[in-house]
């Protein structure tokens, strides 16, 4: 074998251009600057006339854009061997021994013969894992519900922050089950970090008894993050990163803790959770039933609670609005941390979802 | 004896093989991936567990994928493994070796 790895610096407005000219011939077609701007290393797989014959990224735990031409005469897979194989040692390096994959359908065997896990696909693309700690670490670290609890249900929360309407979505669901997964997207891009977005939803609900509260984890993230680099249509990959996080929450969370309904808030006003959601539904049942709850409005009757109105009274300094959209913990901490949270709102940290 | 840190050695190349550990506390349990599994599986996993025994290693998952690596290759890289999964990669344990 002589083809070499090499580093590829894609500031380098040539060595981008070869770089992408090479993925488009091998059907990879979106470099849009939310995929693009996320790599923090590509290297390149080169062959004894210093041609580009493979190349793969890294960003943060996940490969993506990995595309290998195979030698016409030589063994199959072996330059897609070498090349995941320096992605890994190069993840190990920095101390990484956990990755994901997101990649299309056709790739599933070759990731699967070099050691991947699937954990979720759709017809479009799918999410493999290596490494640990991995999926079962992470349900094995939950807490374990009760044996006699027969019905079981979940939710997920953004929580940015925790406000009386999230409060009353995991309620109907506590009255209605025996026990409740309360699962908190783990993504520090919100307004208030993972860490106090955890801590408030603990807080605000220590008092409903059959309730656990968990860090999703990487399993639980924003599905907006899910790589689709390999999708030209920008409807498609929403379809298709919607429908791959239903499968996620369906195969490898719903299904080993014995999750039968998952509780979600009506949308009546964002068009991308109203799509989320009717993914849910197309996804989830029979296995699991999605129960939408109509959402809790405020004094009026008409504007539903949401935590989007408690980050823009942060901005108008309206503490006093604040008050009757969050439980009294929401309320307490808002007001110590009111300065900071000001001035990460004017920086424009805001702008994600509830 | 468990090991210190997650480490990982090896490569995914034709007639190598990789080895990856990390901390387990049911013993040692494998996850091996090989197209000789059927016929090399167990003495792959062997040659592996005499290595960890001779650090005194019982509790760790190994995460193994082979592609057709000879015994000698294999021993090599499950040293090498431990070594750095016991942090002491300076310090080469010549009994074993």
């Amino acid at each position: 074998m002589t083809d070499k790895v090499a580093e590829l610096y894609l500031f380098n407005p040539r060595v981008k251009k070869t770089w992408q000219t090479f993925l488009t011939k091998k059907g990879i077609p979106v470099f849009s600057d939310q995929e693009v701007d996320q790599i923090d290393q590509t290297i390149g797989l080169f062959d004894e006339k210093n041609r580009l014959v493979g190349t793969g990224s890294i960003a943060g735990e996940t490969i993506k854009y990995i595309a290998v031409e195979d030698e016409p005469n030589g063994p199959a897979g072996a330059r897609f061997n070498q090349l995941v194989s320096s992605l890994e040692a190069s993840l190990a390096q920095s101390g990484h021994f956990h990755l994901f994959v997101f990649t299309k359908p056709t790739y599933e065997h070759s990731f699967a013969h070099v050691g991947f896990n699937t954990l979720a696909k759709t017809k479009q693309g799918l999410i493999l894992e290596k490494g640990t700690p991995n999926i079962q670490s992470f349900r094995e670290q939950l807490p374990k519900k009760p044996n006699t609890a027969k019905r079981v249900a979940a939710v997920v929360l953004n929580a940015n922050p925790f406000t009386k309407g999230h409060r009353y979505l995991v309620e109907q669901a506590a009255k209605e089950n025996d026990w409740v997964y309360v699962f908190v997207v783990n993504q520090d891009v919100s307004l208030f970090t993972t860490k106090e977005r955890l801590a408030l939803v603990e807080r605000g609900l220590s008092d409903v008894k059959n309730v656990c509260v968990a860090n999703g984890g990487d399993y639980m993230v924003s599905y907006l993050s899910f790589p689709a680099y390999f999708i030209k249509d920008h409807d498609r990959a929403i379809s298709y990163q919607t429908t791959l996080d239903a499968e996620l929450f369906k195969e490898q969370i719903a299904g080993p803790l014995g999750i039968q309904v998952r509780y979600v808030g009506t949308e009546p006003d964002s068009p991308t959770t109203k799509r989320y959601n009717e993914a849910l539904q197309a996804v989830l049942p029979k296995e699991v039933l999605v129960k939408e709850v109509p959402r809790l409005t405020q004094a009026d009757g008409k504007q539903a609670v949401s935590a989007s109105s408690v980050r823009q009274a942060i901005k108008d300094n309206q503490f006093s609005s604040i008050v009757a959209l969050v439980p009294k913990t929401t309320a307490h901490f808002i007001n110590e941390h009111w300065q900071t949270l000001r001035g990460k709102m004017m920086k424009g940290q805001n702008q994600h979802a509830d | 004896m468990q090991i210190k840190q997650t480490a990982m050695a090896g490569t995914l190349e034709s007639s190598d093989i990789q080895i990856m550990l990390s901390q387990g506390e049911k013993g040692i349990t494998f996850d091996l991936t090989s197209d000789v599994k059927k016929q090399f599986g167990d003495a792959i996993k062997k040659t592996i567990q005499d290595v960890l025994a001779s650090y005194q290693i019982d509790d760790v998952m190994v995460k193994v994928v082979d592609k057709g690596a000879l015994t000698p290759v294999i021993k090599a890289r499950a040293i090498t493994v431990v070594q750095r999964a016991m942090d002491q990669k300076d310090q080469p344990n010549w009994e074993v070796l």
